[in-house]
């Protein structure tokens, strides 16, 4: 029986066994007595060992107190929120190098203000598109004309 | 110093340093005001601002962004009883309950000039002891740095975070991101993952964007749905009238108070990692536990006030410390302005006062002028600010998130560093959940090349691996490490038994 801590380490293990795996298709150059792989292996190893001890800290501690759970919030948590903010960054991502910055920064601040606060009047629904119109165009002029920063331009839209 | 102090001084009076210190110290004390934007998201904010800037004006306004962010949290603080940032928290023990009994102005000009004092005995501190402690670093051979690196991560893995052994995994998990994609001393592709844009290695400014950006909002996201009330606001028509003359003497008739309270600002921010929140927070408890009227403390008196503030804007001075001396960001504000640096080509680290000395003094020199706008911006702006924290964050979330898009994608004109930005956005909301402090995770990534680089360096040059204990200073450091280690197990262990598994926040 593993908690929150075991899993986690489980993951580390698992990541830094296949990276250390990894480093011996690196090769080292003849004439240098230190190769590419090196300075990975032991930093790989380390982090390996530490995922151990902290998986077997892990299962002492479930075998002791088995019945623990982490205390419930004080108040509920909205993880469902959280992930669909993070789908909709995603596809703002997603659709920067096609549609260019000016269309999916419009779409994606629009986007999230809707997801974290549905407006439900034309009043609110204004308010958030004014918002969306001034982030783009105020973005779009200080950095891409005044200070030369060049944004993304959409193939799809050349815009 | 004298001389290259003032050279610096007339440098940045000029209109265009002066106008990026002022729009820096603004937004600085604007987003320390807004609660739950911290300065790290403030400064991450403005840093696409600064690359088309020269580096002394983007430097500029990110040290005034640093200024006002440490002492903009004690607008809220005192009349809302919430921080704006961790590095106010203390400042609400005295701070709020002095303005309900009706002195809100006197409490506001206390944090502010308690700031203004706290942060030049903070700047005397920064200016001379910088040029020494770097002069002193530039005897390091290889073991040294090595060893003093190794000493910041296990300091920070130690004391940071309520689990030693996260918190080493988490500096072990940035070293690991730093092995990824490309092998420092030989410039050759290693670990791409298959993954083209990988052979240049994992860009560090979007990283750190990603993760902590992402961890706060994230974190916030979470907790949206609810009513969010802003605390018993004080009454918006109390009035602010002080007497200057008053507070300015409240502060200096207590000369011991303001002193110490700036000396553990000054050390809590040369120490990597520990920044704002546990200065304010440790100068409160120091100042009650010398203090002759202990039991005030919590009913509105000053002594918490300076206490608090003055520490928290010390502690600027600290940080700026570590970085300019050796290059180790003392905190992620810091660590950001490292990767300012890096972005106009210029390597921090003992060699940067004497490789760039009109920069490093212009530095100081905005550090310097940047607490009086500091004073001027909240003095003229205090009543504004209650209307500005009403902003919703489902408004300023996506404009967060646009800022923080355009400062990853500027670095390279390449969405390599957004898709980077994503990756380590899921990270280190991932980790927060886990419960893994980010502040190693981010020293890691920071220091991992440097960590490698003098490690081979070390062994190509003699391959003895005793040096590193045998020569004195690199012993020193390590032997550091290791105490560090082992006071944070016993630190951690006594609190366990004290608290059960309460749990301890990281400082970021």
């Amino acid at each position: 029986m593993v908690g929150r801590d075991g899993i986690a380490a489980l993951v580390i293990l698992v990541a830094s066994g296949v990276l250390f795996a990894l480093t011996f298709g690196l090769h080292a150059n003849p004439l240098v007595p230190i190769g590419p792989a090196f300075y990975p292996r032991i930093v790989l190893g380390v982090t390996a060992a530490l995922a151990v001890l902290l998986l077997v800290v892990d299962v002492v501690a479930q075998r002791r107190h088995p019945a623990a759970r982490p205390e419930p919030a004080a108040e509920p948590l909205n993880y469902r929120l959280v992930l669909v903010a993070f789908v909709v960054f995603g596809l703002y991502v997603a659709a920067l190098p096609h549609l260019g910055f000016r269309i999916a920064t419009l779409a994606f601040v629009v986007a999230f203000q809707a997801v974290l606060d549905p407006p439900r009047t034309a009043r609110h629904w204004i308010v958030v598109l004014a918002i969306a119109a001034a982030t783009t165009v105020v973005t779009y002029f200080v950095f891409e004309r005044y200070l030369s920063v060049l944004l993304p331009r959409g193939p799809w839209t050349d815009f | 110093m004298f001389e290259l102090l003032a050279a610096g001084l007339v440098n940045v009076v000029q209109i265009k340093y002066l106008v990026p210190l002022f729009l820096g110290t603004l937004a600085g004390v604007v987003g320390g005001a807004l609660p739950g934007v911290t300065i790290t998201m403030t400064i991450i904010v403005v840093l696409p601002f600064t690359f088309g800037l020269d580096p002394l004006q983007g430097l500029a306004a990110m040290t005034g962004v640093y200024v006002g962010g440490s002492a903009g949290g004690l607008v809220t603080a005192v009349l809302l009883g919430i921080p704006g940032t961790p590095s106010a928290i203390a400042t609400t023990f005295d701070g709020h309950p002095m303005a309900r009994k009706g002195e809100p102005g006197r409490a506001i000009w206390t944090g502010i000039w308690a700031s203004l004092f706290g942060g030049l005995l903070g700047g005397v501190f920064l200016i001379g002891t910088t040029g020494p402690l770097a002069a002193f670093a530039l005897r390091f051979g290889p073991w040294e740095f090595f060893s003093l690196f190794v000493l910041a991560l296990s300091m920070v893995a130690g004391l940071v975070g309520s689990s030693l052994l996260r918190g080493l995994l988490s500096g072990m998990l940035g070293l690991i991101v730093t092995v990824l994609g490309n092998d420092p001393i030989f410039g050759t592709p290693r670990l791409t993952l298959g993954i083209s844009w990988l052979e240049g290695g994992v860009p560090f400014l979007p990283v750190l964007i990603g993760v902590f950006a992402f961890a706060q909002i994230m974190s916030d996201v979470e907790r949206m749905g609810g009513a969010a009330g802003l605390g018993e606001a004080v009454d918006r028509g109390a009035s602010m009238a002080v007497s200057h003359a008053r507070v300015v003497w409240d502060i200096l008739s207590r000369p011991f108070l303001l002193l110490w309270s700036s000396v553990i600002g000054v050390i809590i921010g040369v120490l990597p990692a520990i920044g704002g929140s546990a200065a304010n927070m440790m100068a409160y408890d120091q100042a009650k536990k010398f203090s002759r009227r202990p039991e005030k403390f919590g009913s509105g008196i000053p002594e918490g006030i300076i206490a608090s503030e003055s520490a928290n804007n010390a502690n600027v001075g600290g940080s700026l410390v570590t970085i300019m001396a050796f290059g180790i960001p003392g905190d992620a504000v810091t660590a950001v302005m490292l990767g300012a640096l890096t972005i106009h080509g210029i390597q921090s680290g003992p060699l940067f006062i004497s490789q760039h000395p009109q920069l490093a003094y212009g530095i100081f020199a905005a550090y310097l002028l940047a607490h009086p706008l500091m004073v001027l911006i909240l003095g003229v702006s205090t009543r504004w600010m209650l209307r500005i924290v009403t902003v919703p964050k489902a408004a300023l979330f996506p404009v967060v998130l646009v800022l923080c898009v355009i400062g990853a994608y500027a670095l390279g004109n390449a969405m390599a560093s957004v898709y980077v930005l994503l990756a380590f956005g899921v990270l280190g909301y991932a980790m927060v959940k886990y419960d893994f402090p980010l502040a190693p995770f981010i020293l890691g990534v920071i220091l991992g090349d440097q960590i490698e680089i003098n490690l081979v360096r070390a062994i190509m040059t003699d391959s003895d691996p005793w040096l590193f204990v045998t020569r004195p200073i690199s012993g020193a450091l390590l032997a550091l490490s290791v105490v560090s280690i082992v006071a944070a197990l016993w630190q951690h262990r006594r609190h366990r038994r004290r608290h059960g598994a309460a749990e301890e926040g990281a400082d970021f």
